[in-house]
């Protein structure tokens, strides 16, 4: 096991076929101090104290858990580790010559990155993060937010298409980006699979076209390349396995890392990340757009969407593109939006997995009134997903001395309960 | 323990913890929860000032966008676009009647 970041980590990295059975998220009980806290950020209720009262605690099965990671984020001891880590391989894959390493950074990676580093919070770092992913060493950068915009035509057109009844699929339709929510669907709520999306997430998207199209336009051999999904995001580490992600007759996405293990390869190779240049991603698959960048924040997809279903069914130049209505903080939001010649939209956006169990219960009840619901488990969206750096004040040794004798009365009490 | 059998000494104990608790608990719990909201609320804000700074900020403006789809996916959900692009979802549920059927407690 090694430090990542305050994040313990086991250099792992299991097969397609093992992921369904893998601990991406598990306790270290013995230095679980039994506080509780990680259980306030579970909704599934996966991570539990192992002997059924108060003692330490354990993700009672990979079967239960979302492997979204906030538990691991929250916990005021960094006593829960991640079970999966490519880095090794990935290391192994930049120090071959044969082989042509592509990374593919996340949205979020540019707004939490820079922490590690020292900057403040949400600075954006993207530049210096495509000029530090070649000095690692990749051979290509392409980015991950060229696909956000490419999930948004295909997604955008579905959805026009679900409501115009072209295609026998029901309404509303809920966004599949989330890797988190897909698997809480897909587990708690598989009835409700096809009223998920059918699009892939932007990186699911983007590994399949790295091996085929950006292969082709690039004249690489697709046998030889090793793509890199970047992201802020533990469960995403499950999403790279899924076997059916093999559609460009490869694995589509070799291996998967989060914001923290990339801060933790550039800190070992010794690179100085504050003094980096600005540079960009590499042609062929790396333009992006606003849209494709607030991806990462609650309610990002669902602006970015009806920034293009506005202009694909109205046919009109949407000339204000701050569509505020849908933007917020609050975990569960609606909007209605008018599209000239098109209905008016019905829209929801939702964070948290409680709050999504809400409006999966009324589209199973056939009471939802909705058209379009954008779920991210993670609060507020990926920005602040479990792969991010964990924000300081988070572990004990950073917190007050007043919180920390909030949690030691805490601990105190739990263990009495146990009495 | 049951609170009856508790003396007098220990019941003064639990019920001076309690209240420190419950201070302690609740103006701290809320000074940390306005730290992590405001470092998270700098997050959120550095990306809609970035999408507000961004020359293009619709999806379909994308130039390479545009050109994979002229060059190689011809239009959105295209039968290739399909192929490359949509996915279809898994029913898990049966991992979790396992479990349940062996005495798992979970929330939901």
């Amino acid at each position: 096991m090694r430090e990542i970041e305050q994040v313990w980590t086991l250099s792992n990295a299991p097969e397609p076929a093992d992921a369904a059975r893998t601990y991406f998220v598990q306790v270290d009980q013995s230095k679980c101090e039994s506080c509780g806290e990680c259980e306030n950020w579970c909704a599934t209720g996966a991570i539990q104290p192992a002997d059924g009262k108060n003692g330490p605690r354990t993700v009672v099965d990979p079967a239960a858990c979302l492997n979204c990671g906030q538990c691991l984020y929250h916990c005021p001891f960094g006593a829960i580790y991640e079970g999966v880590s490519f880095i090794d391989m990935i290391e192994k894959a930049l120090a071959d010559p044969e082989t042509v390493v592509v990374a593919m950074p996340a949205p979020a990676i540019r707004y939490g990155l820079g922490e590690p580093f020292g900057l403040e919070p949400g600075a954006y770092v993207g530049g210096k993060m495509f000029a530090a992913l070649r000095k690692l060493g990749f051979d290509y950068v392409w980015d991950n937010e060229m696909t956000a915009d490419v999930t948004i035509l295909e997604e955008g057109t579905e959805l026009v298409k679900r409501i115009k009844k072209e295609v026998d699929k029901p309404l509303p339709q809920f966004t599949s980006c989330c890797p988190a929510w897909i698997k809480f669907v897909e587990t708690y709520y598989p009835d409700l699979r096809d009223h998920l999306s059918t699009c892939k997430s932007p990186i699911g998207m983007l590994g399949p076209l790295a091996k085929t199209y950006g292969a082709e336009k690039t004249h690489i051999e697709p046998a030889k390349i090793f793509s890199v999904s970047i992201m802020p995001c533990v469960a995403k580490k499950f999403e790279g396995l899924r076997p059916e992600l093999s559609d460009s007759g490869f694995r589509d996405i070799d291996a998967t890392i989060t914001t923290r293990d990339l801060a933790y390869m550039i800190k070992k190779a010794g690179i100085d990340f504050k003094s980096l240049p600005d540079e960009k991603a590499d042609p062929v698959l790396g333009d992006s757009t606003g849209a494709a960048t607030i991806f990462c924040a609650t309610g990002g997809v669902m602006e970015a969407a009806l920034r293009f279903a506005y202009e694909a069914v109205s046919g009109k130049t949407l000339k204000d593109v701050n569509l505020t209505a849908v933007r917020g903080e609050k975990n569960i939001r609606s909007a209605d939006v008018p599209i000239p010649g098109g209905p008016t939209v019905k829209v929801a956006i939702v964070y948290g997995i409680d709050q999504a169990k809400q409006l999966c219960d009324e589209v199973r009840a056939g009471k939802s009134p909705y058209h379009f619901i954008e779920v991210m488990t993670c609060p507020s969206g990926c920005v602040n997903g479990g792969g991010q750096p964990i924000p300081p004040g988070t572990r004990m040794a950073d917190k007050s001395p007043l919180e920390k004798l909030r949690f030691a009365l805490r601990r105190t009490f739990n263990s009495r309960a146990t009495v | 323990m049951s609170i009856t059998r508790l003396t007098r000494r220990q019941f003064l104990k639990a019920a001076g913890a309690t209240t420190a608790f419950a201070a302690t608990g609740l103006s701290f719990a809320r000074t940390a929860y306005a730290a992590a909201a405001d470092y998270l609320q700098k997050r959120l804000a550095a990306i809609y000032k970035h999408d507000a700074e961004m020359p293009l900020r619709k999806s379909q403006d994308n130039p390479m966008v545009k050109a994979l789809y002229k060059e190689y996916l011809e239009h959105p959900n295209s039968h290739f676009a399909h192929h490359l692009l949509h996915t279809h979802y898994v029913d898990r549920s049966d991992g979790l009647k396992k479990l349940k059927a062996k005495g798992a407690k979970l929330k939901m």
